[in-house]
């Protein structure tokens, strides 16, 4: 089907042919400064404002919440000098095993005082490798864990399994009644023994931060984690 | 401030003659004309399944089962249970020992935590080996793993509320081996324990976890894990004929872009780019 131009309007081409009837005019878009995206109308701002106040009832919620739940977890743990007996007690090439009190009786803390090599060392009984109790075995003159096999020296230096580092100690001192210092070559039997804070060793015997059970005080990983503030 | 009209009431002449039923009928009609309750239990229960959908697929409901009961369980066990150092142990023989059925609900509690941990398992591999977690359901495999890692959790911190010599060391151990994690973890385990000892914040911190935190946490993904399962539907099993038919055309197109080194994905082809097929390219010129 054909239809004729009647002038030299334009005119549009549809399905159905060329539409020549009335048109609407285009009508002029009036100037709307809501339209400008930089313009702030009452309903942004609005929003912006609800938003922002549930974020800030929402922090007022769950920071005190999660600082209570949280904060003190991450401390370290307290220490004090603990008089663990006079000098007599520990004889000169014994191992004495002695229970701290932790914050768990379960925990069966407990220290080995070795008295050899003119030397006094508190040895920790927790295993380095995931924290379960050593015991201290005469026979072989060593500690063993229960656990998984981790086997020391009487020096608690790692000889088998598991463990990453040797056993951790503790601060240990001889003090007289004074509450003076006393070198181990000049203990008197009726001197008191001190014991301290814990404390990591490394293969050599070089002393650390206290590190957790597991983790390494030498190598790459130890200056990744324990990453304690 | 009613913004709809009523509905007219049923007439008496239709539906069932049974008093009883009809005084059923009449309830949830009620509800229903408030909150349109059929009509979502209808979408969430009726839905259409693919051939070969077998009894490989209940292993999800099994799960939620098994947590429910869990949840029974757990809410009855905590009536008796005191969690402190001194007096779990004890409450825990008091239940197994003195209370009536006491042995009985603590060892559905106990046996039925090793069930979930099964049969969350068995659901996982379901979902792994019949291909459940590609396009579009990857976010339901998402929630999925967030609740097998909770089910665990679930596993550990119930685990030490015995608080027995054998609970005690294992969750020690377990704790110490979270505090392995680079970076945060040795933060993870002094926040888990309480502090750097296991002690009686450790036994009341391990108890809020495993009956507050971490259920209502399932609850809320099991939800979504849930939606997502009626809204998608269930997968296709992997032999199904629909199914390979597709992923061999898709496939075949995927090849044929390749060869013809043309972009190809799911998305259509946006207005004004060459069309990947190069079938359709000589059909539309």
């Amino acid at each position: 089907m054909e239809y004729e131009h009647t002038s030299g309007a334009p005119s549009e081409s549809t399905e159905l042919g060329h539409y020549q009837g009335p048109r609407a005019a285009d009508p002029e878009i009036p100037a709307d400064h809501s339209d400008d995206p930089g313009y702030q109308t009452r309903t942004r701002f609005l929003t912006m404002v609800a938003v922002a106040m549930g974020g800030v009832m929402t922090a007022a919620i769950l920071v005190p919440v999660i600082g209570f739940a949280v904060a003190d977890s991450v401390q370290e743990e307290d220490w004090r000098w603990v008089d663990v007996g006079p000098y007599s007690d520990f004889k000169e090439g014994s191992t004495t095993s002695l229970s701290v009190t932790g914050p768990s009786p379960e925990a069966d803390r407990r220290v080995f005082l070795r008295n050899r090599d003119k030397e006094l060392l508190a040895i920790w009984n927790r295993c380095a490798h995931l924290g379960c109790p050593t015991k201290y075995s005469a026979g072989s003159d060593g500690y063993v864990c229960p656990c998984h096999g981790g086997a020391y020296d009487s020096r608690g230096l790692v000889t088998a399994g598991p463990p990453p580092r040797p056993l951790d100690r503790l601060d240990v001192k001889i003090v007289d009644a004074k509450g003076r210092r006393v070198p181990y070559e000049a203990a008197r039997p009726v001197d008191r023994v001190l014991v301290g804070k814990a404390y990591s060793i490394d293969a050599q015997e070089r002393p650390f931060k206290l590190h957790p059970p597991g983790d390494p005080v030498d190598g790459t990983l130890s200056y990744l984690f324990p990453f304690i503030p | 401030m009613a913004t709809t009209e009523r509905p007219e009431p049923t007439p008496k002449n239709i539906g069932p003659k049974n008093p009883a039923v009809q005084a059923g009928m009449g309830v949830v009609d009620y509800v229903d004309d408030r909150t349109g309750v059929t009509t979502g239990a209808k979408w969430f229960m009726f839905r259409n399944i693919p051939r070969g959908t077998s009894w490989f697929q209940t292993l999800g409901f099994t799960a939620m089962a098994v947590f429910g009961m869990q949840a029974i369980t757990g809410i009855m066990l905590a009536m008796y249970y005191k969690p402190e150092t001194t007096t779990a142990h004890a409450s825990i023989a008091h239940i197994t020992n003195d209370v009536t059925w006491g042995w009985l609900v603590r060892g559905m509690h106990k046996w039925g935590a090793s069930v979930m941990i099964v049969i969350v398992f068995l659901h996982m591999g379901r979902v792994f080996i019949w291909g459940a977690y590609k396009y579009p359901r990857e976010l339901t495999w998402l929630t999925g793993a967030l609740l097998l890692f909770m089910t665990m959790m679930m596993g550990l911190t119930g685990y030490l509320l015995v608080w027995d010599q054998k609970a005690y060391w294992a969750t020690v151990v377990a704790v110490n081996i979270t505090s392995q994690a680079p970076i945060v973890g040795p933060y993870l385990g002094n926040i888990l324990r309480g502090g750097p000892e296991f002690g009686p914040d450790t036994l009341s911190r391990f108890y809020s976890i495993h009956m507050l935190l971490i259920p209502g946490g399932i609850a809320t993904f099991m939800a979504i894990h849930l939606f997502l399962v009626s809204k998608l539907g269930i997968a296709e099993p992997p032999w199904s004929k629909r199914r390979l038919a597709l992923e061999r055309d898709e496939e075949d197109a995927k090849r044929r872009a390749a060869s013809e080194r043309i972009p190809f994905g799911r998305t259509p082809v946006p207005a004004g780019q060459p069309a990947p097929d190069p079938v359709r390219v000589e059909a539309d010129s």
